[in-house]
Order: C-alpha cells, then sequence, then structure tokens
C-alpha cells in the first residue's frame, strides 16, 4: 500500500513538474529549430536539426543590419536591449538595496518619531498595483525632463522594489539581537565599524534575498519600460522583443531565444546565490 | 586597579522610574554581585556602568575617572553577555581578538595575546571554529576570552551562568572565581540566583525596585538580613516571616511568650523571623515553644521540612534531620533558637536590635 502511495505521490508530483517545465522546455526546443520546423505538423519536442540560427540573429546581427541601405531589424537592438536591462535592473538594485538596507537598520535601532509607522506604510504602498502609479510617475518623468532615458526607468523600479525591500531588511534586522552590536561596542568599534563589521555580513542572506527580489521584480517588468521608453536602442529587453511580434508576423524563433537568454541570467544567479541564502546566519551567536 | 563609585545615579524609561537615586561603591579587586528577582534594575545598572544606557541623573566613576558621559569602548570594561553575543560570521580567534582588532593592536601580539587566554581557557583547539559549532559551555569560554584578552579594569558579567545546565553551572561558577582570583579584576556580577551570589562573590549588593537594599558580605546577608526583603530574598528554605507583639519588653506569638526580649523602643507590632534550620520540634506544653499541628512535611534528601501551623493560615516550617518522623495533623510544638530569632519593624520593614550589616537606609517596598 506504502508502495502504492510512493507511486501515487511520484506521478502527481512528475505531472506538476512537468507541467512548470514544459513552457520553458519548449521555448528552448524552439529556438533551436529552423524557421521551417517550428510551424511543422505534428510538432516535434525535440528539434530535428539543431541550429543556432536564431541565436546568432540576436547577438550578431547587429553588425549585419549596419550595412547601408538595409532596413535596420529589431533583433539588430537586441543586445543593447540587454545592456540597458542589466543596467537598470543592476541600477535600481543597488539603489533599493543600500536605502533599504540603511533604513531598515535605523528602523530597528534608533528610537524616532514614527519609527514604528514606517514598515507598515512602506508595505501598504507595496500593495498599490503598479499599474495605478505608472502615468502619474510618468508625467512626473516628463516633468523632471527625464522620459526614454534609463534613469527614469531606474527610478521607477526604485519606487516598486524599495517598498518590499525595505521590509525585508527590517524584518531581517529585527531578527539580529542587539547585544551582539552591544558586545561590539564595548569590545571598541565605532559605530561605522560595528555597521561594517558585524551587522553587514551578518545581514549578507537577507540582502541577497532583497536583491533577488528586487532583480527578478526589475529584470521581468513590462509596464514600466511601455510607458517610459520610446527609442528603439533604448528599451529593456521585455519591451524590446515585442517587436518580433509586428502584426503580420510573429518570430517565434527569435522570440524563443530572447525568452532564453533572458531567462538565463536569473537562472545562473538564483542557483549561485541560492547557498548564501541557506546559509545558516547567526545561528550560534546567541543562546540556541 | 579601580573602584567603582556610583552617585545618586537614576534611570528612567519613559515614566517608568527604573533607578532611583542608587549608592553604591563597588572596591577595587573585589568580587561584587547585584542579586535581586527580575526587574529590580540590576541589569539596567550593569548596562549603565558598561556605557550602554545613559542616566537620567547621577554620576559612574572608575577611580578618579568620572565615566558616565563616555561610550562603552573609552570605559576599559569587558562585558560578558547572557546570551554570549558571539560575533557569528567570525571565528572564534578573531571573536575573542576583536577588541584588539579594532583597538590597532598588531597582529603578531593579537594572536598571542588570543593563545594565551585560548590556552588558559582550553579553548585553543576551538580557534578555527565559528559560535554555531560550539556547545553552550564553549560559547561561555569564547566569551570570557574575549573579557580577557583585553585586560580590562572591570568585568561585568550579566547571568552568565543562566543558559548552562546545572551540571556546567556549578563546575564554572568555581572557574569564574578561580579566575577572578588569579586575574585581581574588579568584577560586577548580575545574577538573580542567589547561590551563586553567595558562592562567588566578597560582597553581594541586594536591590530591590531600584534600590540597593543592603550591602554586605555572603555571611553578612544571610546571618543579618537588613530587612525584611532582604530575609525573604535570602537563603533556600525561605525565613519564617510571622507576626509578633512586644507586650511589655517581651516577644510573643500568637499569645506564646517566647525567651526573647524586645529591643528598647520596639513597637508593639513586630515581625518575628526565624531561618527553618533554626527552628526545631518540641513535645506540646514544652514551656518556650508555640504550639501546633503538622500541615505538611516534605523530604528534601538529608533532612525534611515539617511545616506546623501555629494558627489559622499561619505556619512556621521547621527543617529536621530525615530521621524526624512526623504524620499529617500530629499535635506538636515547634522551639525557636532565641539566638537566631530576627525582629523587624512591619511599618518600615527594618530589622531591629541587631546589627543590621552595613544597611543604605532605603526602605524596602
Amino acid at each position: 500500500m506504502s508502495r502504492l502511495a510512493a507511486a501515487l505521490v511520484y506521478a502527481v508530483l512528475g505531472a506538476v513538474t512537468f507541467v512548470v517545465c514544459f513552457p520553458l522546455l519548449w521555448a528552448i526546443s524552439t529556438s533551436l529549430k529552423p524557421k521551417e520546423e517550428i510551424f511543422r505538423w505534428p510538432p516535434t519536442l525535440i528539434p530535428e536539426r539543431v541550429t543556432l540560427e536564431s541565436y546568432r540573429e540576436l547577438l550578431f546581427g547587429g553588425a549585419v543590419a549596419s550595412a547601408p541601405g538595409a532596413g535596420v531589424p529589431p533583433s539588430a537592438f537586441f543586445v543593447d536591449w540587454f545592456v540597458n536591462s542589466v543596467i537598470v535592473s543592476v541600477g535600481s538594485t543597488a539603489i533599493s538595496i543600500t536605502v533599504a538596507t540603511l533604513a531598515a537598520y535605523s528602523l530597528t535601532r534608533f528610537r524616532f518619531r514614527g519609527q514604528r509607522a514606517v514598515p507598515y506604510v512602506a508595505i501598504l504602498g507595496y500593495m498599490i498595483p503598479s499599474v495605478i502609479f505608472v502615468f502619474p510617475m510618468f508625467l512626473t518623468m516628463v516633468a523632471l525632463d527625464l522620459p526614454d532615458t534609463l534613469l527614469s526607468l531606474i527610478l521607477g523600479y526604485v519606487c516598486i522594489t524599495l517598498p518590499f525591500c525595505l521590509w525585508l531588511m527590517w524584518a531581517f534586522f529585527r531578527g539580529v539581537p542587539i547585544e551582539i552590536e552591544e558586545a561590539a561596542l564595548v569590545d571598541g568599534a565605532t559605530r561605522l565599524q560595528v555597521f561594517r563589521q558585524i551587522v553587514l555580513p551578518m545581514a549578507l542572506p537577507g540582502i541577497i534575498a532583497a536583491s533577488i527580489f528586487s532583480l527578478i521584480v526589475s529584470w521581468n517588468d513590462y509596464l514600466f519600460g511601455r510607458v517610459f521608453m520610446n527609442s528603439m536602442d533604448k528599451l529593456p529587453l521585455t519591451v524590446g522583443v515585442m517587436h518580433f511580434f509586428d502584426g503580420t508576423h510573429v518570430d517565434w524563433g527569435l522570440m524563443m531565444a530572447s525568452s532564453v537568454l533572458m531567462t538565463v541570467p536569473m537562472a545562473v544567479l538564483f542557483g549561485f546565490m541560492q547557498r548564501h541564502l541557506v546559509a545558516g546566519f547567526g545561528a550560534g551567536a546567541v543562546k540556541g | 586597579m579601580t573602584d567603582v563609585a556610583i552617585r545618586r545615579l537614576s534611570k528612567s524609561f519613559g515614566a517608568n522610574r527604573v533607578l532611583k537615586a542608587l549608592d553604591l561603591t563597588v572596591p577595587s579587586r573585589q568580587f561584587v554581585t547585584l542579586l535581586g528577582p527580575s526587574g529590580c534594575g540590576k541589569t539596567t545598572l550593569l548596562r549603565l556602568i558598561a556605557g550602554l544606557e545613559q542616566p537620567s541623573e547621577g554620576e559612574i566613576r572608575f577611580g578618579e575617572r568620572r565615566v558616565d558621559g563616555l561610550p562603552p569602548g573609552e570605559r576599559n570594561i569587558a562585558m560578558v553577555f547572557q546570551s554570549y553575543a558571539l560575533y557569528p560570521t567570525m571565528d572564534v580567534a578573531r571573536n575573542i581578538g576583536y577588541g584588539l582588532e579594532v583597538r590597532g593592536t598588531p597582529k603578531a601580539e593579537r594572536r598571542e595575546r588570543v593563545g594565551a587566554v585560548a590556552r588558559v581557557l582550553e579553548i585553543l583547539h576551538l580557534l578555527a571554529r565559528k559560535p554555531r559549532q560550539l556547545s553552550g559551555g564553549q560559547r561561555q569560554r569564547v566569551a570570557l576570552g574575549r573579557a580577557m584578552v583585553r585586560k580590562p579594569d572591570i568585568f561585568l558579567m550579566d547571568e552568565p551562568l543562566s543558559n548552562l545546565d546545572a551540571k556546567l553551572r556549578a563546575a564554572m561558577r568555581g572557574e569564574l572565581r578561580r579566575f577572578h582570583l588569579d586575574l585581581g579584576t574588579t568584577t560586577i556580577y548580575v545574577t538573580h540566583d542567589q547561590l551563586e551570589a553567595m558562592t562567588m562573590s566578597d560582597l553581594v549588593v541586594v536591590m530591590n525596585e531600584g534600590v540597593v537594599l543592603q550591602i554586605g558580605t555572603p555571611e553578612e546577608v544571610y546571618a543579618r538580613p537588613a530587612n525584611l526583603f532582604v530575609a525573604g530574598f535570602i537563603g533556600t528554605p525561605p525565613m519564617n516571616l510571622v507576626p509578633a507583639r512586644n507586650e511589655g519588653g517581651r516577644v510573643t506569638v500568637e499569645g506564646h511568650p517566647l525567651p526573647v526580649a524586645a529591643p528598647a523602643g520596639a513597637p508593639a507590632e513586630l515581625i518575628l523571623g526565624i531561618r527553618p534550620q533554626d527552628v526545631s520540634m518540641a513535645a506540646p506544653g514544652e514551656p518556650g515553644t508555640i504550639p501546633g499541628k503538622v500541615w505538611m512535611v516534605e523530604l528534601i534528601g538529608s533532612e525534611r521540612l515539617i511545616e506546623v501551623e501555629i494558627a489559622p493560615k499561619l505556619r512556621v516550617t521547621a527543617q529536621v534531620r530525615a530521621s524526624h518522623r512526623a504524620a499529617l495533623d500530629d499535635a506538636v510544638a515547634v522551639r525557636l533558637d532565641p539566638a537566631q530569632i530576627h525582629l523587624f519593624d512591619p511599618a518600615s520593614g527594618r530589622a531591629l536590635a541587631r546589627d543590621a550589616g552595613r544597611e543604605t537606609g532605603a526602605p524596602p517596598a
């Protein structure tokens, strides 16, 4: 009976895993197919002939496109979009994490008016759908003469990621025993030394978690990129790849190759950082 | 060598006044224990001495140096926290040497001093480990090592043994006392455990509700409690405290005269205190005894506690040899050793007649 139960559990788990993974598998498969195989019926999951044609066009298409007289195909901008996405994701994450870490630390360690309300107001702000404030924010960007710049996107992403990062770091710092910092103060460390040498290393798992969150949000965002950006060479990846879909035809090969290339950095990052996330922080420092 | 002088020290958290104009002198090289129940202000006092809290009023001096405005790092103190508070991301060697590191001690000297302390504490083999890889006792030693390595003027210890199991705690009590005798550093030790206070201290400071109620050697606070609070707090099982009367200079309990004279000027109403081991069992009707009946009998190893009800809801506990048999509701009498009787003024709570040790004059709550 228990063997049957185990078999059932594995069957269900296998089915769920397949459903979850299928889109990714399909994207990888399609990205590796030659164009004529993509629409063949019945479809093939494993390409009969593997080609890197779509990837080549995305990554090196820019050189071809610069030939005089040729219309510039959207794929020529893929590398630009990729770089843009990296800049805005990393930039907004750096700002969000720096501000959130310092703010959360002060919220848990110093007493001031409204101290308890700040994290709750922040998390409330995060719950407002971004579609509500994207247009007011766009108008603000216009007033600041910032639309169609990467800086506007960075600021936009900071607005949506900062509240949650602040909340996360706040919850994290609340769990860091204050005696450890007091011990360092008694040992003769300055406030800054305490923060740099004691608090930050302890907060690393929290910082990594918040960074992953912020990177994923800004990397995957479509709305802000669509509203704020206009020039072809300044689009983020998510908005850019929509140009492979132009109303008359969809270039599924490029679309899927782009999807794979967009997924890879996040997957690698997550795989690498995951180890740090689970590193047993704090254990053993205070009574167990 | 540094003595600690605390003058009119007060600390309030909002409307809550935790320390009330407290005066205390900790003599140089002594092991002084702050003893009191939870919330009596002893940890707050220690944190004020450490510089982790700022006093609302009053001053703290280490020797001639006034320190209450200085940050903790400039007071040359070391503190052992109840939770040990080791740095989780650093190995044991760096944990111990961190105080030297931030003070700019050269690496070679640091390594040498950390090694010397680790050898004394027998944790040399643990230097490369992280705190989470240590047992409770080992963490305790690392915390001690971190305090010892800097050769501070004063050791502050906040219930450092409370997270250890009973056996280890007993062993560490002896070791801490031994370290203190070897190093001779002024030590202020906070605990609510009177056994720790009695076994380790040169001086015991009994505190309650933000004031010092008595300062004395362990023998003094035990044998000559200055007031009702100290009398009831020190000693296991606790002292019997029963209402008594001064009838023309003669002390009576429930109308039974005792062979004890009330001191001159004693009020009519008294509280009589006597430790259970100074109470013996007698046959009913013997002169100078108080009759009653056995209410409860408890065996505590080699001895037996017999609770005798001498009046409704008024019981006296006698600690007698385990061989002494008594059955519930037996008619018995208790004899109080007249030399060991303490008398207190119920209004002020102060001890009467006997030398009350170095009482501070603050009334108990």
